[in-house]
Parts: C-alpha cells; structure tokens; sequence
C-alpha cells in the first residue's frame, strides 16, 4: 500500500505537515496546536476520512500506523474524537481531531474502518463509552466493553452513577486521618521523618533533624495515631518484659489485640525475668555478698528509679553513688522530689511524663541487652547504669575505688527490676507520644545507653588494671 | 445417600480425603490473582496443605478461587465455569473486588460482589490479601469440609459462608 519514501532525517516539522495538509485538504483543517506534547489537527468532520487518507498516503507523512482513537466529551458542544497516527518511517506522531456533528444527542463521524483497520475495535469502544456513532463502520455491536443491554454512555460526563446515587461518595477531599474520636490529627512534617531503610539514611535524617533542631513540642494530643507504630516499636526493642498484673487497658483506648500481644510478652519476660533472678541469686551466693533482692521488690525499688533519668535531677554526691545500693537508693527520693516539683501539672499529663520516662528506661535496658550480645549480667550492668546516669557520672567525677571495681555486684538484682515492669506500659505511653517525639526520644535513649556503656567499659577497664596491680 | 447420614468413621475419613485433595481452578481477574500465585508457589505452597494448583480445567477442580475484579462483562464466564464444575465443589472469594466490589463500589461496570452470581465459600478480605490470607481461608475451607454433612450437600443445604476476620481480628502482622 504505502510506497515509504520518508525517513528519519527527512521527516516533515508539524509546520510543514500542517503546510501540506492544508495545500491537500484546504478549509477542512481547522487549527494546529499542541496539545498534552502531542502535534494535533483540528479537522472539520467532513474531511475526517480525508484527512486520515492523506495522512497514510502522502509519501511525506506516511503515518502508516494506527495508534489509537479515543472521544472526549466536549460538554454542551458534543464529543471530541481523536485519532492518534505514528509514522514508523519518520518516527512522526500526529492527532487528528475533530468534532462530531450532531451534538450531544446524536454525535456521528465517518468510521476510518476502511483506512486503517486497527481502529474497528477503538471505534467500537469509543462507540460503547461515548455513544459516538461511527458510519460505516462494519457493525459497533456486540458491545466490546460493556454488556449487550447495558443503558447509558458511561464516560460521558453526565452519566450518573448508580452507586453514587445511593450513597454518596464516602471519601474527604484532602486525606486527613482521625482519630477514635473523630477528630482530625494534624502533622507538620519535618526534615528527617522518614528516612531511608538503611543506616546510612537514618544517620543523614538524624544529622539533618539535628541541624533543623524542630522546637521540640509537648506534643500530647495525637494519642491513636501512634499506637500501631510504638507498639512496633517495641516490639522491635525485642522487648522484655511485663508484669501481668498490670492492666493493660489502662489507657481505656487500646484494644483486645493490643491486650494479647501485651500479655505473650509479658509472658516472655517473666521467663527471662525468672532466669535473671536464677543469676542473680547464684551470683550473690556465689560471692557471699547480701542475698539479692527478689525481683519483685527490686522491681518496685528500682520502677522510681527509672524515673530518676527523665526530670533533669541534681547529681547525687560521689560517695553515695559508689555505694552498691546506692543505685537504687538515691531514686525514690529524686522520683519524689520530681513529683512534687511535678505537683502543679495537670496529673494525667505528669502520670504520663512518668510512663514515657519509665518506657525509655526500659527500651534503653533493652537495647543495652541487645548490644552486649544477650549476655544477662553485662546487660544488667549496663541497665542500672543507665537509669542510674547521674549516679555513674558522679562516680566517674570522683572515681572511688568500690564503684569501679564492682559494677557487677550491682548488676544481677537490677536486671529483672528494668525489665518487670515495662512493656504494657511502655506500649501505653508510647501510645501517647506523637511518633516524631518517641523516635526523637528513642534516640536520646539510645545515646545515653551508648554513653553510659562507654563509661561502663572504662570503668571495667580500670577495675581490670587495679586488679592486674 | 441424600436420606441417610454416612457412618462417622466412614464420614471423617471420606471428608479427611476431600480436604487434602483440592483440586483448585484460580479465576484470576487482577492483582490478587499474583497473591494467589504466591501463595501456590515455594515460598508459601499451598500444596502442603493439600490443595493442588492449576487443575487442567473446571470440569476437573473441585474449588473454584475468583481473585480479582469481577466485572459485568466477564461474570457470565464465571457462572459458566462455576457450573461446569462437578459437586462437590468450594469457592473462595479472594479480595475485596472479589468479595463486594471493593474499590469499584461505585463503578458502572464492576459486579459488587462474586456472591452475586455463585454461591461462596469463603470470603477472604484484603486489598489484595496476603499468601497467608488465603492460606487461612484454605483452612477455614478444609475446617467446613471436614464438619460437612454429605447428606446435607447432596440436599443442597450449604453451610453459611465464613468471613474471615468478621468474628475474630485476622491474626497477621504479629509482631513477636
């Protein structure tokens, strides 16, 4: 059919193609623009099928592809129909377009059926969605898209739905989340939210928040909204631990769901809770020393302690702190004193304080577990370490021999003590705090976990040396 | 054999046979239909639990999974499938497109529901499920089989169909 003497490097410019096409069709071409990047022709309908012939036969243009045809509807003034044509010899695309008379009612256009075959079935769907009829096109029915007996022009623009006519459409125009509440939760993003899944890009965030230090806001209200996440969180923590006899639905918000997985946790870590008593008591029989604790009292001794990080109290006197017990001793009286310097606050926001101070204590515990390799004591030592932070630094001030010397004395009974009493909580409070807050506190976490492991090491370092001496 | 209810040994160790040997046609409609390819394959391989992927043709499976977006057009094609197949014979609906339209609520050509056309089994909701979502429902299935009464499916009494998650929160996503 098409004797193809184009090529590439003679390929007609849109201007020379509207030049020719115009010297062959005259009036029928209406316009030439541009339109969504693609070179289009408005053409007359009347010169449709001549346009479309002359667009495959012209040994210039030799569009002698047919990519696709397709209705637009053109609201009052009826239906649009474009045919898209490509030249595999000049690597030309080109849209003819036209307007079919016949209005809105009846729109008809001449079928290019006969010039390219390719468009039988895009007539046929553009017949189907728009109600185009197409003459001469060899037979539009049966529908190719839609069923036989199927009523209406599905895109045009006033075909209704029925589904939206019985329920309005349910969805909101911006996506805003709720909460249980109903009511909206709004986030400002910030520089650093979601980092990469590699190491790399969470430093690159942590820098970057760092150096875009957000005003760090009390951010208390987007309380649902975090749960899923912070109980991942934990999750991820590998988490220790939790006394069952909590209620896990103190909060009131937190479902049956939560409340299982909280409990085979729980579960979890009071096996461990039971081994680490085990190697404590070995361990102080083993040295004759005082019998350990048993962890429930430790954990009650040591639950303030672990408050003891969060309000910025005064750093206990050296003496005290190198004392053995002295880890535990010292926190009460600071959890008191940060209660009543917390007398005035709201008591649901300071019981809350108190939650996320105790979940961070006892993510940092974990984490601190986790790093050492799992090993129960050196972990135990790092977690008292932890919670007692002004404590171990007053201790490094003025190093006293007992306090170097005998980290691992301290270290059984505390352990089951930083674990007991978490996870439900922690899972509560975390719940709490808007995400963005409890990855920033996660990190301040793990950095004092981080430091306080340092000095734990100088500190087993030097006892080491005294001991060699 | 429509009259009389088999013995029970005999019926637990006939409905035994059937739950391990389903033989299972995928109607395969969209993107839940790479689910349930996942599903069958290593990772997931739902021949363990006995159900044998890729039956030759509906007229040799015995459960039939519609996974994807059932449109008008093409539901006369599952009906004719369905009924091709012998009794007794399973559906799973695999989706939410499968299981109500989902997405397509409110579309002009999406059928709101394979329900609407042949009686399901199962329904496994999810968009699209995950391997293990239909793995469940597989076993909800097996679970249906072996309490059927052979008497009752002869008769034409279907049990009601199962939803999965409907009663219970679907147990995926642990974290452990």
């Amino acid at each position: 059919m098409t004797e193809v003497l184009a090529h590439r490097s003679r390929a007609l410019t849109p201007e020379e193609t509207e030049e020719l096409l115009r010297d062959r069709l005259g009036d029928h071409v209406q316009r030439a623009v541009v339109e969504y990047g693609l070179f289009t022709l408005w053409i007359a309908p009347e010169g449709w099928l001549a346009a479309a012939r002359h667009c495959r036969d012209e040994r210039l243009l030799a569009y002698d592809m047919f990519d696709s045809l397709l209705g637009v509807d053109a609201r009052e003034e009826g239906f649009d129909v474009v045919a898209i044509l490509y030249s595999t010899s000049t690597g030309n695309r080109l849209a003819l377009r036209t307007r079919c008379p016949g209005g809105r009612d009846a729109p008809v256009l001449d079928s290019i059926t006969e010039i390219y075959r390719g468009a039988d079935w895009m007539e046929r769907e553009t017949y189907d969605m728009f109600g185009v009829e197409f003459a001469g096109h060899p037979s539009l029915t049966p529908r190719i898209l839609t069923v036989d007996n199927f009523e209406g022009w599905p895109l045009r623009k006033d075909f209704h739905l029925a589904a939206r006519v019985a329920k309005p459409w349910p969805g909101v125009a911006e996506p805003v989340e709720l909460d249980e509440d109903g009511n909206k939760i709004e986030r400002e993003r910030s520089i650093g939210d979601a980092p990469g899944p590699y190491e790399l890009d969470k430093a690159m965030a942590a820098q970057a928040q760092q150096v875009n230090a957000p005003p760090a806001p009390e951010v208390e209200e987007p309380e649902a909204a975090a749960v899923t996440e912070a109980a991942e969180a934990a999750g991820d923590d590998g988490a220790a631990a939790a006394a069952d006899d909590t209620p896990a639905d103190a909060a009131g918000t937190a479902g049956d769901r939560r409340k299982q997985q909280a409990e085979a946790r729980a579960a979890k870590a009071r096996e461990r809770a039971e081994k680490a008593k085990a190697r404590a008591a070995a361990k102080a029989a083993a040295e004759g020393g005082e019998a350990a604790p048993p962890a429930e009292s430790a954990a009650a001794a040591t639950q303030p302690a672990a408050d003891a990080p969060e309000p910025a109290s005064a750093p206990e006197p050296a003496p005290e702190a190198t004392a053995e017990p002295a880890a535990e001793a010292p926190a009460p009286e600071e959890a008191e004193e940060a209660e009543e310097a917390e007398g005035d606050v709201d008591p649901r926001v300071a019981a809350r304080r108190k939650r996320q101070a105790e979940a961070r204590a006892k993510r940092a515990a974990a984490r601190a577990g986790k790093t050492d390799g799992g090993d129960g004591a050196a972990a135990a030592e790092e977690a008292t370490a932890e919670p007692a932070e002004p404590a171990a630094a007053a201790a490094e001030a003025a190093p006293a021999p007992e306090a170097t010397a005998e980290p691992a004395e301290e270290a059984p009974a505390p352990e089951p003590a930083a674990e007991a009493p978490a996870p439900e909580e922690a899972e509560e409070a975390e719940g709490d705090v808007d995400p963005r807050v409890a990855a920033r506190r996660k990190r301040q976490a793990e950095a004092r976990a981080r430091r306080a492991k340092a000095r734990q090491e100088r500190a087993d370092a030097e006892g080491d040396e005294e001991g060699d001496a | 054999m429509d009259q009389v209810e088999l013995p029970k040994p005999v019926k637990y160790v006939f409905n035994w046979g059937r739950k391990y040997s389903l033989w299972c046609y995928n109607f395969g409609l969209a993107c839940c239909a790479i689910e349930f390819i996942a599903a069958s394959a290593s990772r997931h391989d739902f021949i363990r639990h006995g159900v044998i992927p890729f039956a030759h043709g509906p007229r040799q499976a015995d459960l039939l999974v519609v996974s994807g977006t059932l449109t008008d057009k093409m539901a006369p094609a599952v009906k004719r499938l369905y009924e091709e197949m012998p009794e007794p014979k399973y559906t799973i609906s695999f989706g939410s497109c499968a299981n109500c339209g989902g997405p397509y609520w409110d579309s002009y050509s999406v059928t709101k529901g394979v329900d609407q056309i042949i009686p399901i089994d199962v329904y496994v909701p999810g968009c699209p499920p995950r391997p293990e979502a239909l793995l469940d429902g597989v076993m909800a299935l097996q679970d249906r089989i072996q309490n059927e009464s052979l008497k009752d499916r002869i008769a034409g009494r279907r049990m009601d169909p199962v939803t999965l998650g409907a009663d219970t929160p679907l147990a995926l996503g642990e974290s452990s």
